[in-house]
């Protein structure tokens, strides 16, 4: 019985190198004039943006013979497809699109072409990319493995009309003790009821990923210790803590129902999120509080972002579709016109730098009371520092999450929900 | 006031009927209420969806709804897809899980009880992980985009199998297929002349469980099929969540337009599950 | 000649399973099977660590026990609870004298048709904080909201009716087929004999009913144990925590994902595909011995 199992694990073990191990590929120059499809899979609204990149004159002349094909998903399901697709080291798409909160898994794992080798030279390419979201897909040992090509600097949202009637002012606040101050000040029963009708945010688990640099890297210090500096997460839990303790939120679920009508209602200020947020508040979420919405700096001038969307080739793609995968790749997230028709389709931060000094950028934004928003949002992108993620980011992020939430509901004090945490992430990393 | 002619007996026996039916529509309520709700949400626009409180009654939105789930989707496409990978389904199911289910309720074999636990034991792997080397699969194959792993692999499954075999284990009399055997018809000729009439009610669980099964089945077709045009209902309906310039209204006009087909194959195979030849009416019992 | 094909038949007859079992599902599990002697990032090579990974998942994994509790203490009041309803439920609306019992099939099913991704949505509304039903309705009746999936005490009852909500229909289906394989005149001859209606329900439908209710609970315990679709979507999906607040409604399913997908941890993954496949292997087979014992 024993050697039985022997022989069928020896043979598992040489069915699986070899079925699982990719080869090397030759390098050779992309080609125009061969005619060749690229598929792209991605989520939510990428769609939208990139067909109309490719549909357009310039894209079409420079690439006459390439034709892109998307293939969509949910965005939960997008990324379970390209996790099995990898796995099984057959099937990706030509060209994949990543969220922000996957690249750190994508990134440790494997299975993505390093771009910054020959014949790619990645390097050259994102000299003028956001440096903070380049070094988020970079690898310890230097390697680009997806481009970002759109970003989503964190800002302060608020309610101009609610902060004035308080009297207090949001443009400039510059602590979060000040934050839960004027907080106090909007959180007011209007009609007298003896209700509270209108809150400062939505819960403090929106605000915990603003100190924490929107959790993009920096939960291992240099010694790869977890959650250190110590102070630095137990600050976060306080300032939870101390929210809640306030009374100034009104304790909603993130995406549920009473939440998304929480901003147009005025039942919430301020709200923070990702420049993508002012798009969605725009065309869905609060379209008819159009001019009053505003945005800031968050509290302290405190720099995160919070999503973004990155361009990857997977290793398993042969080199002859790799080449043009590129070309599209460069043409989406360096070309000009490609990252503002991006931006005004879907509202997604671009991630290229030299068109933060074009004239799109000092237009004032309607819904933001004619507010130059997109000055602020590219003058937050520039500042992020840089940070590289780790293959354990993911675990040390799901599992911080229960250390906020649990500070939270006040079923554990913040130095027992970080002293838990830290324990069940070493256990994990082992 | 209740009228004095009625004796105290009945009078108990019709309060109780009145209350047994009371519960039995008010419950009903809670489980039709949502179904409702999907229809009352696709004719919505977005912008009267959320209210206090909620919306109870249909809106105005149908046009727009149907006219922007058709700009997003080749709707009709998946539906397509979806049905006939679900006749599909059905049919083979039926077709192996009888003939196997059969064959361990009422022969006796060598290894039977074995092989049986065997088909058991693989209804209790979990087959999260599965779909890594099952997807590797399916590129050898050639399969992706085709019909073919959606409802192949699954022809003969352990569950039809153990629903089929508890069923015809006493609901298909021996006598009767001795008696056929007598009649020099052959085993394969039993299957069909006997057992599957016999077996109508299983078969009607079976096929709604199976279409059912099939029509909402996500994550297999969502690793399999890989085209907009190739889409099953479900995934088509996902790759809209997160759009932010399409009504929400529209995912729920093709959630409510997606259930049609699987009321219908409902009610069409319920019938079959009261209407059988051995059936006892439990008449009495209930009351 | 006869003999002869009544030996070969049983063995054709249940060939299509073994057949299509060799083809698509032994390699699938027996590379689980392999994996979780392993340790694999879905890219690295493939890394040999013998016991490792279920030596861990036994002494260290806290996640894993807390999961294994959650889906159990879910089996019972989602999964199992629900035979108690659907039985006499069955039998009620098997009666050729109810009023309305088509419609009221209908009406028990329907939850069984809806999909998964529109229950999503659905239940984003029943259970929402302020404008869902629920929440609604205790307002009518001047009691507060509660807060479904903020409060680790809710999230397990929220998850619960979902799971009664959507499978009661099923079940009852089930005890509805099976009721009509018990022949008329039985129930008729115990009439006679004066047996009430109780009596006819627990000492001759029950007993008769036993290989159908076999069948439902052992599906019930197999599929509940694998429970994963209804608490991945109640408790927000992959964004936030596994399994919502304080990990509440973190089932071995939503953990065993998160091991192999989020963490990209496959070898332990698979440990744990295998570890519960043990565990419902125990479970079903203890079941099976109470309904023998039951039937004798």
């Amino acid at each position: 019985m024993k050697s039985l199992i022997g022989l069928l694990l020896a043979f598992m073990l040489l069915l699986s190198t070899s079925l699982f191990a990719g080869g090397k590929q030759e390098v050779k120059k992309y080609d125009p004039d061969s005619p060749v499809t690229i598929t792209l899979g991605g989520y939510g609204d990428l769609e939208t943006a990139y067909k109309a990149v490719v549909e357009s004159k310039d894209f079409k002349s420079k690439y006459p013979n390439m034709k892109v094909k998307f293939v969509m998903n949910d965005f939960a399901a997008h990324h379970d497809r390209l996790t099995t697709a990898i796995a099984a080291g057959k099937g990706a798409f030509e060209v994949e699109a990543i969220e922000i909160g996957y690249i750190a898994k994508f990134v440790a794992s494997g299975g993505l072409t390093n771009l910054s080798g020959s014949p790619f030279n990645a390097k050259a390419a994102v000299k003028n990319i956001v440096k903070y979201a380049v070094s988020n897909a970079t690898t310890k040992d230097g390697k680009i493995i997806a481009i970002p090509v759109d970003i989503a600097p964190a800002v302060m949202f608020y309610r101009k009309s609610l902060a004035d009637k308080a009297g207090v002012d949001l443009s400039g606040v510059k602590s979060w003790d000040e934050y839960i101050k004027t907080g106090r000040k909007l959180t007011v029963d209007k009609n007298g009821d003896g209700k509270i009708d209108q809150y400062a945010l939505t819960s403090p688990e929106s605000v915990w990923e603003i100190p924490l640099n929107g959790g993009k890297g920096g939960w291992f210090d240099k010694n790869g210790n977890v959650l250190e500096p110590k102070e630095r997460f137990i600050n976060v839990l306080n300032l939870v803590k101390k929210i809640r303790e306030a009374g100034i939120d009104a304790d909603l679920d993130a995406w549920s129902q009473s939440w998304l009508a929480s901003f147009k209602t005025g039942l919430v200020a301020t709200h923070f999120s990702g420049a993508w947020w002012g798009g969605a508040l725009r065309t869905w979420v609060a379209p008819k509080e159009k001019g009053d919405w505003r945005v800031a700096y968050p509290p302290g001038k405190a720099l995160a972002s919070i999503g973004g969307t990155y361009l990857s080739i997977p290793e398993q793609i042969p080199v002859d579709k790799k080449l043009p995968a590129w070309e599209l790749i460069k043409y989406l997230t360096t070309n000009p016109a490609a990252q503002l028709i991006t931006f005004k389709k879907i509202d997604a931060f671009p991630s290229l730098t030299t068109i933060f000094n074009d004239p799109v950028m000092d237009e004032p934004v309607a819904y933001f009371g004619n507010q130059k928003a997109r000055k602020l949002f590219a003058e937050i992108a520039l500042k992020i520092p840089e940070s590289s993620v780790s293959k354990y980011d993911v675990i040390a992020r799901d599992i911080w999450i229960t250390a906020v939430t649990n500070v939270i509901i006040g079923k554990a004090s913040v130095e027992a929900a970080y002293d838990k945490a830290k324990k069940q992430i070493e256990n994990r990393i082992q | 006031m209740v009228k004095r002619r009625s004796s105290g007996h009945t009078l108990l026996w019709k309060a109780s009927r009145t209350l047994k039916y009371l519960v039995l529509f008010g419950v009903s309520l809670i489980f039709i209420y949502p179904f409702y709700y999907v229809f009352v949400l696709a004719t919505r626009e977005r912008a009267n969806m959320f209210k206090v409180p909620p919306p109870f009654w249909f809106g105005h939105g149908i046009g727009n709804n149907y006219s922007s789930l058709l700009k997003n989707l080749p709707f009709w496409r998946n539906m397509l897809n979806s049905t006939g990978i679900a006749v599909l389904a059905t049919f083979t199911t039926l077709f192996f899980c009888t003939m196997a289910g059969f064959a361990f309720a009422k022969y006796k074999f060598k290894g039977k009880n074995f092989l049986f636990n065997f088909i058991l034991a693989t209804l209790a792997i979990p087959q999260l992980l599965g779909i890594i080397p099952f997807f590797k699969m399916m590129v050898w194959f050639n399969w992706l985009n085709t019909w073919f792993p959606l409802f192949i692999p699954t022809m003969a499954n352990a569950f039809g199998i153990f629903l089929m075999r508890q069923y015809l284990n006493s609901s298909v009399p021996l006598d009767l297929l001795d008696a056929a055997r007598i009649d020099g018809i052959g085993e394969f000729k039993i299957l069909f002349k006997v057992v599957f009439p016999l077996a109508k009610p299983a078969l009607a669980v079976l096929g709604i469980s199976t279409f059912i099964g099939s029509w909402n089945n996500f994550f297999g077709a969502l690793v399999i099929l890989r085209d907009k045009r190739a889409y099953t209902i479900p995934v088509a309906l996902s790759s809209l969540l997160g759009v932010h310039n399409i009504d929400f209204g529209a995912i729920m006009m093709g959630t409510a337009l997606s259930l049609v087909p699987l009321l219908v194959i409902f009610l069409f195979f319920s019938k079959k599950i009261i209407s059988n030849l051995l059936a006892g009416s439990l008449k009495g019992v209930a009351r | 000649m006869k003999m002869n094909q009544q030996k070969i038949a049983p063995y054709l007859f249940i060939s299509p399973f073994f057949i299509l079992f060799f083809i698509f599902g032994a390699f699938p599990n027996l590379f689980s099977l392999f994996l979780s002697f392993t340790r694999w990032n879905g890219m690295s090579k493939i890394e040999f660590v013998g016991l490792k990974n279920f030596i861990y998942l036994i002494t260290r994994d806290d996640f894993f026990w807390k999961s294994l509790t959650n889906t159990f203490f879910l089996l019972l009041i989602g999964s199992l609870l629900q035979h108690i309803i659907a039985l006499p439920l069955a039998v009620m609306l098997d009666s050729k004298v109810l009023k309305g019992r088509e419609f009221l099939r209908t009406a028990y099913f329907l939850p069984y048709i809806t999909s998964t991704v529109s229950i999503a949505f659905l239940f984003g509304y029943l259970f929402d904080r302020n404008f869902g039903l629920f929440n609604y309705l205790m307002g009518l009746a001047g009691l507060p909201g509660i807060k479904w999936f903020s409060e680790p005490s809710t999230v397990k009852p929220a998850i619960a009716i979902l799971l009664n909500w959507r499978w009661i229909g099923w079940n009852t289906i089930l005890y509805l087929a099976g009721l009509q394989s018990i022949p008329e005149e039985l129930i008729e001859s115990a009439r006679v004999e004066g047996a009430g209606r109780y009596a006819i329900f627990f000492f001759i439908l029950l007993p008769l009913l036993l290989p159908v209710i076999f069948f439902a609970v052992s599906l019930s315990i197999i599929f509940g144990m694998q429970l994963f679709d209804e608490a991945l979507i109640l408790t927000g999906g992959t964004r936030g925590n596994p399994g919502g607040v304080d990990n509440a409604g973190l089932t071995t399913l939503i953990y065993l994902y998160t091991v192999g997908f989020r963490w990209g941890k496959f070898g332990l993954g698979s440990a744990v595909s295998w570890v519960l496949f043990l565990i419902i292997i125990s479970a079903t087979v203890t079941f099976k011995k109470i309904i023998e014992r039951l039937q004798h």
